[in-house]
This record gives structure tokens, sequence and C-alpha cells, in this order.
């Protein structure tokens, strides 16, 4: 339709030429070409107006026509217009209508698809939901699961909670088990050794029992045998004893002769030496009478006359022999004296280990002349001598004298160990008292503290210890304990119960306490028996007694 | 484990360990004694303040041997170890003959003790090596050792430096032991 139009546009542009009027619209163009077609006409009059009236009414009339053939060209146009308007019209019913459709076909589709998309998102919001419910329920299934799950995994827990502690047991079972095996083995070999042992016994008195019955068989048959030569025994022991009884007799009344023998020869001898000692002594009498004699009648003649010079020397010199006579007769009794004591120690020796054998005659014979020898010896002390009897006493005296000066001596002795032994005890308290008085523990001491108190310990330690430096040992002291306790929490069980008593004593521990800490260490080396309960001062520091927890 | 049944076995069979104390003045060679016979070697030494204990296996019998310091002031705690002593090793410096009276005056007053009444006494007789070492015999008159009555005792002269004299004491000390039984 339009390509119709256009080429009308067209034919009528081509008529009047106008540049640049392409693109006008066909209306416009229209009245110009109308106007300039009037023009160019005029002009076309105008270089004819010089022409006369008909030229001018031809000229009229074919304006008039020219005018109406324009009327009719632009009813024409008009018309064409019209049409044109018509066609556009149409066409923009047309269109309208297009539109209208398309419009309404695109609003169905839209509709359409609105109502699609609303039903997709129904659908989908639905599936959605369906898949959210199931979801959900699956969800929930899950915790369901989860929860079934976490229950069955506590329990398995617990399970193998009581599954461990039961290995537990059952490995302490075992050991028990083990030491109780152990121990009925133990006792299993023992039996098994005393039964062996029994049975070895058993066996053994069997084959005595044989053998005895065996000698007894052969016994029985053998009493009578033993009868006839026991009596023939009896009476050869008693033969035998008879001479042997016989001989011992005699044997015993040889020696009992002898004995007296050498009593007799004893006393024979002593009676000798009495003799010979009562001789020496009236031969001394003698001599000092006569001695006193001679000194009286020289005194006399002394007295008498003093000349004769000669008469007194020979007199001193006689004097003089006399003295050494009398020597000579002391020497010779103290001889007599010594041989005496010897017979009687002899004598004594003989005494004293008397013979099994002998008899108690010859016993009696030999102490009665001991005795008798004693009685001579004592009456060999008083002689009648007064020179002698004065030696004697100043020699006895002497002797006395020394016995007890040695006595004095020894008593003197005792006393002075006594001080001695007061004064080291005196010392050993100063020292204690100045070594409280300096706050210093006595080092050497604390071990007696709760030892008995008899021994000399003490006092060996005591003077063993006193050179050392007070502060040098109370160091000394401190790393001890220190070692001690060290030690002690490291060492293996066995040996910490040895340290108990040294830590005790080291820190003062009371009995109570030293006991508590023996107790807990023998609870950790045994496999039973209960934790001993604290007592003393690691008891808990509250003032009432705990109760249960129930 | 094996441990466990070697506790139980000894205990039911009766090998326990015999626990032997060594003593002496400081300076004798206690601890010397007690290395040498522990390894076999000879271990520098210091004074020991407190003590040393090693187990030492000879001749399949185990002792607990304790070696207890020396010194003048810790000699007094000497007496805390002695209960349960199956025997006293008693060290003397042969070389020392100043302070031979104070080793017999403690050496006394320890045997003294009713807890060391059963205990077996070895004096080692130490030092042996040095010139001027005094003989056992000496040694046994000044620590007045004849005159012990109703006590097992021996000496030996030793040297712990050279390892002289060792296994025969210990030897001796072993049946002493054995025949205690």
């Amino acid at each position: 339709m339009f390509a119709k139009l256009k080429k009308k546009i067209a034919e009528e542009a081509a008529i009047a030429p106008r540049p640049g009027g392409a693109t006008r619209i066909p209306r416009s163009v229209s009245k110009e070409s109308v106007t300039s077609v009037g023009a160019d006409s005029g002009d076309d009059f105008a270089s004819d107006g010089s022409s006369s009236r008909e030229d001018l009414s031809s000229q009229l009339l074919r304006r008039n026509e020219q005018i109406r053939k324009l009327e009719a060209k632009l009813s024409d146009y008009a018309e064409q217009v019209r049409n044109l308007q018509k066609i556009k019209e149409k066409l923009e019913i047309a269109l309208e209508k297009h539109q209208d459709s398309s419009m309404k076909k695109f609003q169905e589709q839209n509709e359409a698809y609105q109502a699609n998309r609303a039903k997709m998102a129904e659908g989908m919001a639905l599936a959605l939901e369906k898949k959210d419910q199931e979801w959900r329920e699956k969800l929930v299934h899950l915790e369901k699961e989860k929860e079934m799950l976490l229950a069955q995994l506590q329990e398995m827990r617990e399970q193998s909670l009581n599954l461990f502690q039961k290995r537990d047991e059952i490995d302490e079972l075992e050991g028990f088990q083990q030491q109780e095996l152990a121990k009925v083995k133990h006792m299993l070999l023992k039996k098994e050794e005393s039964l062996s042992r029994a049975e070895q016994e058993l066996e053994a008195c069997r084959q005595e029992l044989t053998h005895a019955k065996k000698e007894l068989q052969v016994t029985s048959n053998l009493p009578l045998v033993l009868s006839n030569e026991v009596e023939e025994l009896r009476h050869t022991v008693f033969f035998l004893q008879r001479d042997e009884l016989v001989a011992a007799e005699a044997n015993a009344e040889n020696k009992i002769t002898a004995l007296e023998q050498i009593g007799q020869e004893l006393q024979t001898f002593i009676q000798h030496l009495s003799a010979d000692l009562q001789n020496v002594i009236d031969e001394k009498n003698k001599l000092i009478e006569h001695l006193q004699e001679k000194v009286s009648s020289l005194e006399k003649r002394l007295e008498g006359n003093f000349s004769g010079d000669e008469h007194v020397w020979e007199l001193l010199k006689e004097k003089t022999a006399l003295e050494q006579k009398l020597d000579d007769t002391r020497q010779q009794l103290l001889t007599a004296r010594t041989n005496h004591a010897e017979t009687v120690n002899l004598l004594e020796t003989q005494v004293f280990p008397p013979p099994s054998s002998m008899p108690s005659v010859g016993l009696a014979l030999l102490v009665l002349a001991l005795e008798a020898a004693r009685a001579f010896n004592k009456h060999l002390y008083p002689p009648e001598d007064s020179e002698m009897e004065q030696n004697g006493e100043v020699a006895a005296g002497d002797i006395l004298q020394l016995q007890k000066d040695n006595r004095d001596l020894e008593q003197q002795i005792s006393e002075k160990n006594k001080m001695i032994k007061q004064l080291q005890q005196r010392m050993a308290e100063l020292k204690k008292t100045l070594q409280k008085e300096l706050k210093i523990r006595p080092d050497n001491e604390i071990p007696e503290v709760r030892e008995k108190p008899n021994s000399e310990v003490p006092n060996a330690a005591m003077t063993v210890t006193n050179n050392s430096d007070l502060n040098d040992s109370r160091e000394i002291n401190f790393e001890y304990l220190k070692h001690v306790v060290l030690k002690f929490m490291s060492c293996r069980e066995s040996e910490a119960f040895h340290l108990i008593k040294a830590v005790s004593v080291l820190l003062n521990f009371s009995q109570e306490e030293e006991n508590m800490l023996k107790e807990t260490l023998e609870y950790k080396m045994s496999w039973f028996g209960s934790k001993p309960s604290p007592k003393g001062s690691i008891r808990p520091s509250i003032s009432n007694p705990r109760t249960a927890w129930s | 484990m094996g441990g466990f049944f070697s506790t139980i076995f000894s205990s039911l069979f009766g090998t326990r360990e015999m626990r032997i104390l060594i003593l002496g003045l400081d300076g004798a060679g206690k601890t010397t004694i007690l290395y040498r016979l522990q390894v076999g070697e000879v271990v520098t030494t210091i004074p020991t303040i407190g003590f040393n204990v090693e187990t030492v296996t000879y001749k399949n019998l185990k002792f607990q041997v304790w070696d207890l310091g020396g010194q003048t002031s810790i000699r007094p705690y000497w007496r805390c170890y002695y209960s349960n002593t199956d025997a006293v090793i008693y060290v003397v410096d042969s070389c020392d003959r100043d302070r031979i009276g104070i080793s017999k005056s403690e050496l006394v007053a320890m045997l003294e003790e009713e807890e060391l009444k059963k205990a077996i006494l070895v004096v080692f007789a130490n030092k042996q090596d040095m010139e001027q070492a005094m003989t056992p015999t000496e040694m046994a008159h000044s620590l007045g050792l004849s005159a012990l009555k109703d006590k097992k005792w021996q000496i030996f002269k030793t040297s712990a430096t050279k390892g002289t004299g060792l296994d025969e004491a210990m030897e001796w000390l072993v049946e002493a032991l054995k025949n205690r039984q």
C-alpha cells in the first residue's frame, strides 16, 4: 500500500522537482506544486501581456480551464488524499487491529506464561514443600538415629569401661591366682618332698622291721645258748671281778703302806728338823748367855780399869767375832726355815691333786703330815732368841707395812678413778647445757634420746665427736638430713623401709609418727591390707571428725 | 611382669637379699670398697655425707650393701641403720695409727648394740698396699678383737685400690652367712 503511495508521490515530485523536498510529506508537496504550476503559467501569460482582449478572454478562458483542470486535479488529489486517508485509516485500523491482536496475543501469551509460571511455581513450591517435608522427616529420622547411636556409644563406652575394669580385676585376680598357684605349687612340692621322705622312712622302717623279725627269729633260737653263755660268763666275770678287786685291794694296801712310810719318813724328817732347830736354838741361847756373861765381865773390867788398851782391842775383836757367829747362826736358821717351807709346799702339792685310787687313809695321813709340818712351821716363829724375834718382827712388820701401803695406794687409785668418772660425767653435763644455751642441738645426743641410757655409747660418741666445730657439724647435719630425705624419697621401697628410723631421728618424729610411716610403707609394699588412717600431725586439720557422704 | 614373678618366687623360696653395712672411720675406704665390690672398678670418691646403697651380687647371693658416711658428726646416726643387719664390714685404715683407738671405741660401741648381736663381723684391714701398714695381727690386737666372745668375726688384709683380699673376705662372709642359716 505504501509502495503505491510512494510511487505517486515520486511521480508528483518528478513533475515539480524541488531539491530537498523528497522527504517532505506528500500533502505539502502537492500544495507547492500547485502554486508553482500556477506561477509558471502566470509568467507565461505575463510575457504575452501585450495581446488583446480576446487574447485576454481566451487567456482567461484558458486560465479558467487551467483552474478547472487544476481544481479537477486538486479534487483528484483530494480524492487521492482522501483515499490515502482512507487507506491510512484502514492501515491504522489494520495496524490497530494488528496491534490489538498482537497485544491480545501477547497478553494471552503473557497470561498463559504467567499462568504457566504460576502453575509451575505452585508446582515447584509444592514439590519443594514436599521435598522439604521429606527432608525434614529424614532429618528427624537421622536425628533419632543419631541419638540412638549416641546412646549406643555411651553404652559401648560404659561397656568398654566395664570391660577395662573387669580386665584389670581379671589381671589382679590372675596375679592372685598365680601367686596362690605358686604358693600351692610350693606347698605341693614341699608336701611331695615330705611324702617321699615319709615313704622312704616307711620303707626304711619296713626293712628294719623285717630285719628285726629275722633277728627276732634268730634271737628266739638263741636265748638258750645265750643263757648258757651268760652263766659261763657270769662265772668268769665273777672270778675276774674278784681277782680285780683283790688286786686293787692289794694295790691300795701297798699304796697305803707306801704312804704310811712316807708319812713316817716325813715325821722323822720333821722330828729331825725340830731337833736340829732345838739344837741350834740351844746353841744360840748358850752363846748368848756366854756373850752376856762376857759382856758383863768386860763391862766390869772396863769399870775396873780404864788402862789396858790392848785388852780393849781384844775384847772388841771378840765382840766382832761373836757378832759374826750370831750372823751365821741367823743364816742357818733362815735356811732351815726355807727348807721347812719347801717341804711343806711339797706336801701340799702332793695333797692337792690326790690320785683317784688313793684310799682315804692315805689322804688322812698326808693331811696329818701337813698339819704337823704347819704346826712345826708355826713353832718356828716364836723363838727364844730376842734378837731373832726382833728381826722377825721387823721383817713381818715391814711386810705388813708394805701390804698396808699397797692397799692404801690401791684404794687411792680406785678413789681417783671414781673422781675421774665423776668429772667426766660433769663435763658431759656441762657440754650439754652449753650446747643448749647456744641453741645448737648436740648431734651426738639425738640418737640416744630414745635409746636405753645404760650403754657407754654416749660417752664414746662424746669423746669422739667433741673435736668438730659446732657450726660445721650443724651444716653437715643439714646436708646429711637433705641427703637422707632425698634418698628416702627416691630409692626402692625395701631400701626406704630401712631409712625410716634415720628420717625419724633426724626430723624428731614421735614414736607414733614413725610407726605410721612404717605401716604406710608396709601397705605400699604388700598387695593386701588396708591403707592405715592418718594419725598425729598429718591428720587433716579439721576440728570435727569427718562425716560420711552417703 | 618378669620382675613381678621373680619377687614372688624370691619371696616364696627364701632367697631374700642379705643386708650388709660397711662401717668405719672417715677416709678408711668404705665407698671405694663398695664400688669395687659392685662394678669391680676403682672410682674417684668424695667424703660421704650421708650414705650409698647398692645391690651387689656375689656367688648367686644378693646383698643390699649400705656404705654409711664415717665422719665424726654423722657417726652417731649409724645406729639408725642397725636393725635387720646380717653382717657388718668394718673398714680400718691400716696406716692410721693415730686414730686406731677411736676406731676401736666406735667398734666396741657398735658391737654393744642389741640389734647387731646376731650380725657377722668382718674387719677389713684396708690400704695394705701402703708401706707403713700395720699387720692384721697388730690390728686385731689394737681393736681388741680377741676379747670378742659369742661373735663370729674374721679379719682380712685388703687393698681396695689394688683389689687384693676382697675376694677372700667375701668368700668367707658368704660361707659364714650360709652356715648361719
